[in-house]
């Protein structure tokens, strides 16, 4: 399947060469977005901090692409996860982020384990119709468990990380950090060994299994981070968005992380990672007045931007015959 | 006889009935990915799309037709979506597969949000004129609409297999989806193999998502959730498999109808994943298409 | 035959399959440590699926694979290489994400342990290992001079270049067996002429080297045996001098130039 990968990277740039400019760039935006609050309105805050952990969201779908080749439909199921570890935490026994916050990233990896054992013979387009039927599963499940999830109804996410501070802030703050403690945990990732072997068992699984790395490993590795990561947004979903309910992770939802991760050109980098989580926020915002335009335009936008990855090689080499000419 | 097994034999009949419609949506998304190696993920959304313009056809919404003129219509609109469909996805099926099945997504969003922004979100009944009678054959009680929707999918399934079987067209498929490259030397045209298949699999669609309709009631979410089922039945087929996706969608209707009855009917989704990942790990060979390894 | 101290790399028997089709038809082999082994014969003789039954992709249908006198069989890939047993691929298998330089530092990964948790944070222990590995992977492409390619991407890089650091990858990690297939393929003569010399200056008395080739002068000037292979059989095994007069050999592979 490494031709599959092979062509799902070509639509998006390599980590190498990017290594030394978005450094400047991330450092830029991030400062930015720290003192943003000083200069916006709080209903503005409230959709940033939503954007921060949606794009969370986007880099967990990313991360599995960019790692392992894959692609998922069913990352709201491990959204799911860490959303309910907060909110359960929270309303059922008054705990912080402080206590839900791991727990969310441990039952994530441990669920991205779980799920990456069954399938992990599986690649492509099967592993694709599996997490979709993942994703299915996982508004049954919730609305089943209402003793703890409270089912349809859901939960409200209103305990302080640090008591006495405006929750508006620490909203804001906590999306911000995590997504920002995410982004650099990746590009430590990247230069790590584990991120190398696992980035040729990509490539060509053979050449790994030779030189020390089983395919099965990376495969669950992978799933593990991935599914970790989609923990951590949904737990920032719940946490910034202060509430949590199964209509919040439908198949939809997972899409909606693929269009993103797709619409960021799958970047593992801040700011790839924000115009993701800033299309899945601020769309269905500007567009609330009229819901079903969502899907249209998240679908052209997935279709523009595969298109447009697809013949930005032949534009290129258009371009560059034509200056040579 | 005990009363655990007194509804077992409805049961598995019902079962079957709803399965041939699943099959019939599974025969779609193998012909597609046997010829183009891409998993249709709008097919369910497309063919909802279909049910909801047959209502707006023929309930006075858009026009006031005959119902067989609606369908007509309806067929020739979603053979214009599917030519549509492959026409901007096609540079992306020569490239990578899985890029064009992200592309799919793409398109089963546009036909969420156009049915969505022509029909509304509301639920809406949608009757077909299938003969309304029942009778007990062997302590079974079989109505219309079961031995419509058997003589239908079985009409149709025939007819497919006739078409694969003796037209130069069906030939060239099964060609094509046995050595893509063998087949292309051979001077057989992919592409037009490949707008046959996504064609035939759009009009199997509507006739499935049409018949499954008078078991529910139609809104933007039902046929969407039929076609999941038909995902499963393609996977338990072996997805590569024509006769396989016809015994999977019988195989599925029988067992989420047993499921739903004796275990539990709030868990038909999560019994569904547990399938499907079973399925792909028992059965990895009908799937997984390289036996004995990868060449290095 | 062989003293007891000798460490070789054995096989009984290997036969292999594909649908009834027979590539391998029961080899017995006997790689020694200290020599290097040539593996020579036409196009789908089977010499690459003998490499890959010794290293565990392909499982024969029949025989035994030992190491040292351990049994292999049945024992994965990557349990292989962690037990020293390397290889290069004819076709250059390198991951186009990552440098020629993590490429090659790939190749010494299975001598590294340090978890998760290195991976992700800024730990003392994950930054040397890291600079380990560099410095290993740096030396090995230097020895097959290509220190000034190390931060290169694959895609960046001629054919016979990538070979090249499909080699260092190899030989990185200080392997105990190193099976290389084609290394020369797609070299210019000065390039094939360095690669013999690092070839030599690798070889120790430890060492199991195994190269299949279809450059007969570099077989024939660096290897100390020859195992001749067509259509899954051996027809002939010694040394250059007597695989060179063999008539076999000559009518069916020297004989024939179009190798
Ligand atoms: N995975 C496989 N499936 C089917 N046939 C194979 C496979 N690997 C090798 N073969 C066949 O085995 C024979 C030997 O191939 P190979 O070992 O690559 O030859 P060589 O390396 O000597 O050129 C060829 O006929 C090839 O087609
Ligand atoms: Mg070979």
């Amino acid at each position: 399947m490494s031709d599959q990968s092979a062509s799902l990277n070509g639509t998006a740039v390599g980590q190498g060469r990017l290594a030394l400019r978005p450094e400047a760039l991330t450092w830029a935006v991030l400062l930015l977005l720290l003192v943003l609050p000083f200069l916006l309105g709080g209903s503005w805050i409230f959709t940033l901090g939503v954007c921060f952990a949606n794009a969370i969201g986007v880099l967990s779908v990313s991360v599995l692409v960019r790692y392992g080749g894959e692609v998922s439909i069913g990352h709201s199921f491990f959204a799911a996860v860490g959303a309910y570890s907060v909110a359960v935490l929270d309303t059922r026994y008054g705990l912080s982020l402080i206590a839900s916050l791991p727990l969310a990233l441990a039952l994530g990896v441990v669920a991205g384990v779980a799920f990456a054992w069954p399938s992990r013979r599986l690649s492509g387009i099967y592993l694709a119709v599996s997490t979709m039927a993942l994703a299915l599963a996982v508004p049954e499940m919730i609305n089943n468990m209402d003793g703890l999830t409270g089912g349809y109804e859901g939960l409200y996410v209103s305990q302080p990380v640090i008591p006495g501070v405006k929750m508006g802030l620490q909203r804001y703050y906590g999306a911000l950090i995590v997504l920002a403690l995410v982004v650099y945990g990746l590009s430590r990732l990247r230069r790590s060994r584990q991120g190398l072997v696992l980035l040729l068992a990509k490539a060509h699984p053979a050449a790994a299994d030779a030189f020390g790395t089983r395919r099965v490993w990376a495969r669950i590795a992978v799933m593990g981070i991935s599914g970790g990561i989609a923990a951590l947004c949904g737990a920032m979903l719940g946490f910034a968005g202060s509430t949590v309910s199964p209509s919040g992770f439908t198949l939809w939802s997972a899409i909606f992380l693929l269009v993103g991760s797709v619409v960021s050109f799958y970047g593992l980098t801040l700011p790839r990672a924000l115009i993701g989580g800033a299309f899945l926020t601020l769309v269905p915002q500007m567009l609330s007045a009229s819901g079903a335009w969502i899907p249209v335009l998240y679908g052209l936008a997935l279709l523009g931007v595969i298109l447009f990855g697809h013949y930005l090689p032949r534009l290129r080499a258009l371009a560059r015959r034509k200056g040579g000419a | 006889m005990s009363d655990l097994f007194r509804d077992l034999f409805p049961l598995v009949w019902s079962g079957m009935i709803t399965g041939c419609l699943y099959a019939l949506g599974a025969l779609g998304l193998v012909m597609i990915f046997k010829s183009s190696r891409v998993v249709n993920f709008s097919h369910g959304n497309v063919a909802g799309f279909a049910a909801f313009l047959i209502y707006g056809f023929s309930s006075g919404m858009l026009m006031e037709l005959s119902w067989g003129a609606a369908v007509l219509l309806a067929v020739i609109a979603v053979i214009a979506i599917a030519f549509m469909t492959y026409a901007l996805i096609s540079p992306l099926v020569f490239e990578s597969d899985l890029t064009a099945t992200i592309a799919t997504l793409g398109i089963g969003l546009i036909a969420q949000g156009a049915t969505l922004l022509i029909f509304g979100a509301d639920i809406v009944s949608l009757d077909l004129p299938i003969p309304r009678f029942g009778m007990s054959v062997l302590g079974l009680f079989v109505t219309g609409y079961d031995l419509t929707v058997l003589a239908v999918a079985i009409v149709t399934i025939a007819a497919l297999f006739f078409v694969i079987d003796h037209t130069k067209l069906g030939v060239a498929f099964r060609a094509i989806s046995e050595n893509p490259f063998a087949a292309e030397v051979c001077g057989l045209n992919l592409r037009s193999v490949h707008l046959f298949s996504w064609m035939v699999a759009a009009v199997l669609g509507v006739v499935g998502a049409l018949l499954i309709v008078p078991t529910t009631f139609l809104s933007v979410t039902t046929v969407a959730a039929f076609m999941l089922q038909a995902f499963a039945a393609a996977v338990i087929g072996g997805f590569a498999s024509l006769p396989g996706a016809l015994l999977g969608g019988i195989l599925i209707g029988v067992l989420m109808n047993l499921f739903t009855f004796y275990v539990s009917p709030e868990f038909s989704s999560t019994f569904l994943l547990g399938v499907i990942l079973l399925a792909l790990n028992i059965f990895p060979n009908g799937i997984l298409e390289r036996v004995g390894g990868t060449r290095v | 035959m062989m003293d007891r101290t000798t460490k070789a790399l054995t096989g009984q028997g290997i036969a292999l399959s594909f649908g009834g089709i027979e590539v391998l038809k029961g080899l017995d082999v006997q790689f020694r440590a200290g020599e290097i082994t040539g593996l020579i014969g036409p196009n789908g003789a089977g010499k690459t699926s003998l490499f890959n039954c010794l290293t565990g992709a392909y499982t024969p249908q029949k025989g035994s694979i030992r190491y040292d006198g351990q049994p292999l069989d049945g024992l994965p890939p990557a349990a292989r290489a962690s037990r020293g047993i390397v290889r290069s691929f004819q076709h250059v298998a390198l991951s186009p994400d990552l440098t020629v330089l993590e490429n090659v530092m790939i190749g010494v990964a299975r001598n590294h342990h340090a978890g998760w948790l290195h991976a992700f944070l800024p730990t003392g222990r994950g930054r040397r290992e890291m600079a380990g590995m560099r410095a290993a992977a740096m030396a090995a492409l230097s020895e097959l001079g290509l220190a000034q390619a190390a931060e290169k991407l694959p895609a960046q890089l001629p054919p016979g270049m990538l070979r090249l650091v499909e080699i260092a990858r190899a030989i990185v990690g200080k392997p105990d067996v190193l099976l290389l297939d084609e290394p020369a393929a797609g070299l210019n003569n000065a390039e094939t002429r360095d690669l013999m010399r690092s070839l030599r200056r690798l070889a120790s008395p430890d060492l199991v080297m195994v190269v299949v080739e279809h450059d007969m002068d570099l077989v024939m000037s660096i290897c100390d045996r020859i195992y001749v292979l067509n259509f899954g059989a051996f027809v002939a095994v010694g040394s250059p001098a007597e695989v060179r007069a063999d008539e076999e050999v000559v009518r069916i592979y020297l004989g024939s130039d179009d190798e």
